[in-house]
């Protein structure tokens, strides 16, 4: 392991902690609110470990099992292009089980941190994301188990936890805003994220959009 | 089908899914526009719904307020992450108090 790269990767994900802790705590409280007991709402982060789909997870619930894998798959098929996006970053000397682990944790705060980590000279881009995982593993499944503990003796709405998060994707999107190409895509992002947020399924609507936005950014030349 | 047993699927697929393509040791993914760009597709679009349109609807409200502290914040903060949070979250407090 190249220890620099693992210790900034743990330094750079310590500043999304915050908002994933208590996105975790929230993640939690609802689970406990629909029914659903402590142990298997921290089973779910543990097992799913995707804060979209289990939030999917347990809003759908109600609907039945049918309803739930649709809206899981939905959000889930965003990883594709991801999964793809990492891969190019990772050196062939990268074994399988290392792969399958980084896969494993291919969520979207790290991955964030990673790619804009791969522009940085000297980065190991396999011990940086392992860095970054463990903090994001940590505050997750240390936020859901207090959550799912305290259950509805916290509101963590009330602290404006709902917008904390949105903002830590404006800020690992920032960095990447560089040229015009960057420029045009973000555009085309917001602009379909919010067509998408009124005409498409909610699990269908984060990936419609990135999707269509990333097919425009891809026809603009630098 | 157990709630249990509904968790065990949704993370089989989900894990499935993110392995597309990290699992094959000699990955051969052609260096393409749209790679390129899609993460940043991916972070705007789950920003704007979340801050914009959160309940399928959208919104001029804090939520707005603190996309556009969040961006001065970057502008500021010299896109530092810190920066885009601290900054969208004091707007969001603000444009709650108002």
């Amino acid at each position: 392991m190249h220890r620099p790269s693992v210790l900034q990767g743990i330094r750079d994900a310590a500043a999304l902690a915050p908002p994933l802790f208590a996105f975790g705590v929230l993640f939690g409280v609802l689970a406990v609110d629909v029914g659903m007991a402590p142990w298997l709402a921290v089973a779910a982060s543990l097992i799913v470990l995707s804060g979209a789909a289990q939030f999917a997870l347990v809003g759908v619930l109600p609907a039945g099992a049918g309803a739930v894998l649709v809206a899981v798959t939905g959000l889930a098929l965003r990883h594709v292009p991801m999964s793809a996006a990492l891969a190019r970053l990772l050196p062939a000397g990268v074994g399988r089980r290392r792969r399958l682990a980084l896969a494993y944790v291919l969520v979207d705060e790290t991955f964030g941190l990673t790619v804009i980590a791969a522009r940085r000279p000297g980065v190991v881009i396999a011990d940086y994301k392992t860095g970054a995982d463990v903090v994001l593993v940590v505050n997750w499944l240390i936020g859901t188990t207090l959550g799912a503990v305290l259950g509805r003796l916290v509101d963590p709405t009330r602290f404006g936890v709902g917008e904390l998060f949105p903002l830590m994707f404006l800020g690992l999107a920032a960095p990447l805003v560089r040229g015009r190409r960057a420029w045009i895509t973000a555009v085309a992002a917001a602009v379909a994220a919010a067509v998408a947020a009124t005409v498409l399924p909610e699990a269908w609507r984060v990936t419609g959009a990135a999707v269509a936005a990333a097919l425009v950014g891809s026809r603009v030349r630098e | 089908m157990s709630e249990l047993s509904l968790v065990v699927v949704a993370g089989l697929i989900t894990f499935a899914i993110r392995a597309s393509y990290l699992w094959r040791r000699s990955s051969t993914v052609p260096a393409s526009p749209f790679l390129e760009v899609f993460p940043l597709a991916l972070f705007v679009s789950l920003a704007t719904v979340g801050l914009a349109a959160a309940d399928g609807m959208l919104e001029v409200g804090a939520g707005i307020a603190a996309g556009i502290g969040g961006i001065l914040g970057a502008v500021l903060g010299r896109r530092r992450i810190l920066w885009v949070i601290g900054a969208g979250a004091a707007a969001f407090a603000v444009a709650r108090l108002v």
